[in-house]
Order: C-alpha cells, then structure tokens, then sequence
C-alpha cells in the first residue's frame, strides 16, 4: 500500500491518497466548487508539506473542472469573451503568485500565510454562506421568499473606462473589474492551490451582474486555464509539483466527481448550500486551531542540499 | 570537510596512536547498494565484522567498537516560532551547513565510557560532537539552541539514532550491528566508519561506501522535474486533462 513520491522524497498510503481524491472530487461534483479548499488541508494533515499540496493538487482541479466546462460548452453556457478577460488577469495574477509563494518560502512564512489565508478566507465566505442558507430555509418555512437581486442596477462599476460589449452575458461594462477580478483568483490560485470558485462565483454575479446561467461554465472555463498555468508555473518555478502524487489525486478525484454530481443532483439547493457552509466552517476553524494551538516544538527544520 | 582529509586525518591518527602491534579489524556491510524504489519504506542492514588479534599479542581486553554511518551533508535551516497576537508564527532562523542528512551510531558501551570527551570530539563520534557551521552571526548559545533543536528533530524523524549497546558481539571477535534506515533518508553516498577502541584511543579504524539512490522510475522523474520542469509541468497537465476527459466519457456512456 506505501508508494514513495519522487519529488516530495516521502512515501504515502496509495490508498488514503486515492480515497482524499475521491471524497473531494464527490463533494466538489456534488457542491459544483473546485475542491481546492479541502484538498490542501486534508494533504497537510496527512503529512504533505504545504508547499508539495498546494502546488500539486492544482492539476485534480484541472481534471475536475474539464468534464464541467465541456458540459457548460454544449450547453453553450460559457461567455468566451468573459472568460477570455478573466483568464488574461488570472494568468497575469498567478505568475504573480508563483513569485509570492517563492519570496514566502523563502522567508519561512508560507505554512503560516497558506492557513491563515484560508481561515479567513473561508471563515468570511462561509459564514455569509451559512448566515444566507439559514435565512431561506426559514423563509421558505414560514412561505415568505427573499427579494431578488434587481438586474441592470446601475453602480460605480459603470463608471469605469475601457468598456467592452459582452454579448452572451447581455453586458457592456469596463474590462478593469473582469480583469482585476481574474488576477485576485490568479493569485489564490497560485498560493492557495484552490481554482477560487467560491470567490468568482459571488463576484460575477453581485458584482458585474452576470446573468446566471453563464455564470458557472465561465468560472470554471477560467479555472481550468488558470490551475494549468498555475501547474505549469510551479513546475519551473519552485519544483513542487509531485506528478506520483498528482495522478492518484486526480484518479480518485475524476471518479469521484461523477458520483458527487449524481448525489447533489437529488438533494435540494439550500440544503445542499447549508452542508457545504458548515463544512467551510469546520475546515476554517480546524486550521485556527493548528495556528493557535502551542506546537509541540517550536523548533522547525527544512533540509535542503547545500 | 571533506571525505579525503576525514580519511587522511583518520590514518594520521591511527598511526600516531597505534601500537605497534594492533589488532586487524574487518568489516563489511550487507548491501552496499540501497535502491529507492516505488514502494520503499526503508531498510534494515546489517554491519559484520570481526577483530582479528595480532600474533604477538593474543585477544586484548577492553577493547570497544564504535560503528558510524553517516549520510551526505545537507543544508538544514531551523526556524524558531514565536507568538505574535496569538499566533505562532516562525520568527528567527539559522541555516546550518554540514549537518549529515542521516547519521547512525552504534557502540559497544555508552560513548562517555568508551573515550574521553576530547577523543569523541576529535573523531566527531556522536551526535553533540557533528561539527555544524553557520553563517549567521548569532550569540553562540543562540545557536547551539538551534543546532540541538536540528537533531531533536532529526532524531524523531529516526534520521539520527544513537544506539549505546547497538554493537553485538557473535563470538569473542565476531560482532555485528543492524542499522535500521528510515524511508525519508536522503539519496546520497554514504560512509560506513568501524572504529576500534582500546583504553581509550583508537587502535584500528574501517571505512566501506555505502549508496542510496532512486531507482529507475523515481529518479527518471525527479530528474526530469528539475531539469526538464517546462516539459514535466506540460505533461502534469496533459495527465490531468486526459483523465478528466476519459471519466467524462466513461461516465456519460453509463
């Protein structure tokens, strides 16, 4: 059942290794996000360093991800344009966070920036997640539903110069949110090893006022590209991408995807939404925990050859 | 220092110490080849060996035998972290240069009874005796501080292990030792080092190679990640979207 990875210089559990691919691709299928935010955590706690986990698991995105925006092309819920503006800032933001994760390596800060990225990351988005879901299905309960979100609302977001014509998703805005936007998740991407999903999602929809239906298979149009850039820019830069580990990652992951989405395909939306918030929440307040817990030694070592 | 002046030292010494008439020491190792291969989880050699008495002198007594295995030097960085508004966070760091990545001991009786501290010292037998440069300029307690902190650690990675009553003896001259290896050992060439002692100072000593490198497959891939990284990222990818889009269509035929 040991299998030695070549670049991370550890052997695994082949067998944990595929079954954390398969639990994360089913509730990513299932939840319809990446996975990302799960993944690096679950390989951390089973003794990956930081750095291999959030370099490698990029490429199960990749994988998970394809299958997803085939579907949304046939369906041709995908805003090429859109997705094409997200995806010149998300390459620009991961070369950027290639060189972050280096720099932080370096400094002996990455572990500490990884978690607490991800705690407040994930502590923000799913508490708001828990917090809305909660509301309704109370309001569903006492048969009252939440005003929509107006269309068309006009705000700063107009204001802004360089304004192109996006025709499937019926907008005409300035390419400066599209972009910025796409290089904030380049960088998570790059640090985090998540596809930012989670954070793409809400953005397109509140913030450039994108019609729904376009909304997911433009996401993950763009996070496909970008964990490929992501994988490809840490393969040169700082050689942590363990391609052993990343075949069982997305072995089990591609697997798992498929039963996940025909499980979430029969339970229904807000529960669905509530599920996944607690366990955002759980997965933020565990890494809270590894940060303010006193460590066994306060004493680390990397070893490195000279 | 290097292998050549470790070993040019180690002969001076002996020549200079040595009786006239000292006993003949061999010893060897049950592999001298270690491969890492996909399923790896360490190994277990054994170091043989027997004390030959000179002619002239018959078996001596108290005699001890100290065995050394020691892997190629690495450079170890220790942080130490400290709580910043309730977190801890890593603060102050040390890059130590010569630390072995893997040092194994094993003797007859403990270390301290076998030499003096001097003797220890000079022949850099233990673990508190492994000579660590650094470049940092810190106090020198500062830095012992973190050198220990480097090989509690290592010790708890069971890549340092110093094993007092390691040495067994088979017959009055026939010893051996089992040297347990982890599966976290950097690749390397390694030395294994016999030491004869006899009161006190050291009479004969050994030195045999040992090599542990990755076999075939794993060294084909951490080769080409380091040398050919564009080619290993593409194909990292290429791996990826070819599976997403096999299960894609395995699945959707079901």
């Amino acid at each position: 059942m040991e299998l030695y990875l070549p670049v991370a210089e550890l052997s695994v559990n082949w067998a944990v290794i595929l079954a954390v691919g398969a639990a994360v691709g089913f509730l990513s299928g299932m939840f319809g996000v990446g996975g990302g935010f799960l993944m690096t955590p679950l390989l951390v706690f089973y003794g990956i360093p930081p750095a291999i986990a959030v370099a490698t698991q990029a490429s199960h995105i990749t994988a998970s991800s394809l299958s997803g925006t085939l579907t949304q092309l046939r369906r041709q819920a995908v805003d090429m344009k859109m997705g094409l503006m997200l995806l010149a800032g998300g390459i620009a933001g991961s070369v950027l966070g290639v060189y972050v994760f280096r720099l932080l390596q370096e400094l002996g800060q990455i572990e500490l920036v990884v978690s607490a990225s991800y705690v407040v990351l994930l502590g923000s988005i799913g508490g708001l997640m828990l917090n809305e879901s909660v509301r309704v299905i109370r309001a569903a309960r006492s048969g009252t539903l939440p005003p929509p979100v107006k269309a068309h609302q006009h705000t700063w977001i107009h204001g802004l110069p360089l304004k192109m014509r996006f025709r499937r998703s019926k907008l005409y805005i300035s390419v400066i949110p599209p972009l910025i936007l796409g290089l904030l998740v380049g960088i998570l991407t790059a640090i985090m090893g998540v596809g930012g999903g989670f954070i793409l999602i809400p953005a397109m929809i509140y913030l450039l006022r994108m019609p729904t239906n376009v909304v997911v298979g433009t996401s993950q149009f763009q996070i496909l590209f970008v964990t490929a850039a992501a994988t490809l820019l840490h393969a040169t830069s700082d050689q942590n991408v363990d391609i052993v580990l990343a075949f069982l990652l997305v072995l089990g992951g591609v697997v798992g995807v498929q039963f996940g989405v025909r499980v979430g395909a029969q339970l229904r939306g807000e529960q669905l939404r509530a599920c996944l918030a607690l366990l955002v929440v759980a997965v933020a307040v565990r890494l809270l925990f590894g940060l303010v817990r006193t460590p066994e030694d306060i004493y680390s070592i990397v070893a490195g050859t000279p | 220092m290097s292998w050549v002046r470790r070993i040019a030292l180690l002969a001076a010494l002996i020549f200079a110490a040595a009786p006239a008439a000292a006993d003949d020491l061999v010893s060897g190792l049950s592999t001298d080849l270690i491969q890492i291969t996909s399923n790896f989880t360490g190994a277990d050699i054994v170091l043989f060996g027997a004390i030959e008495p000179s002619e002239e002198a018959g078996p001596a007594r108290d005699q001890d035998l100290v065995v050394v295995i020691r892997g190629p030097d690495l450079e170890m960085t220790v942080r130490r972290k400290a709580r910043v508004l309730g977190v801890w966070v890593n603060s102050e760091q040390i890059a130590f240069t010569g630390l072995p990545g893997y040092y194994f001991l094993a003797s007859t009786r403990p270390l301290d009874d076998i030499a003096s501290p001097a003797t220890l010292e000079r022949f850099r037998l233990g673990t508190i005796n492994l000579e660590s440069p650094t470049r940092a300029k810190t106090d020198p307690d500062e830095a012992n501080a973190f050198r220990a902190a480097a090989i509690r650690d290592r010790k708890r990675e069971h890549l340092y292990w110093e094993s007092p009553t390691g040495i067994e003896f088979l017959s009055r001259t026939l010893f051996r030792a089992r040297i347990p290896v982890p599966a976290a050992v950097p690749p390397g060439e390694y030395r294994a080092e016999v030491y004869l002692f006899q009161g006190g100072t050291v009479v004969s000593a050994q030195s045999s190679p040992l090599f542990i490198d990755k076999s075939g497959f794993e060294r084909r891939v951490y080769n080409y990640a380091y040398q050919a990284s564009l080619a290993y990222g593409f194909i990292a990818i290429f791996m990826a979207i070819a599976l997403g889009w096999l299960s894609s269509l395995v699945f959707r035929q079901r």
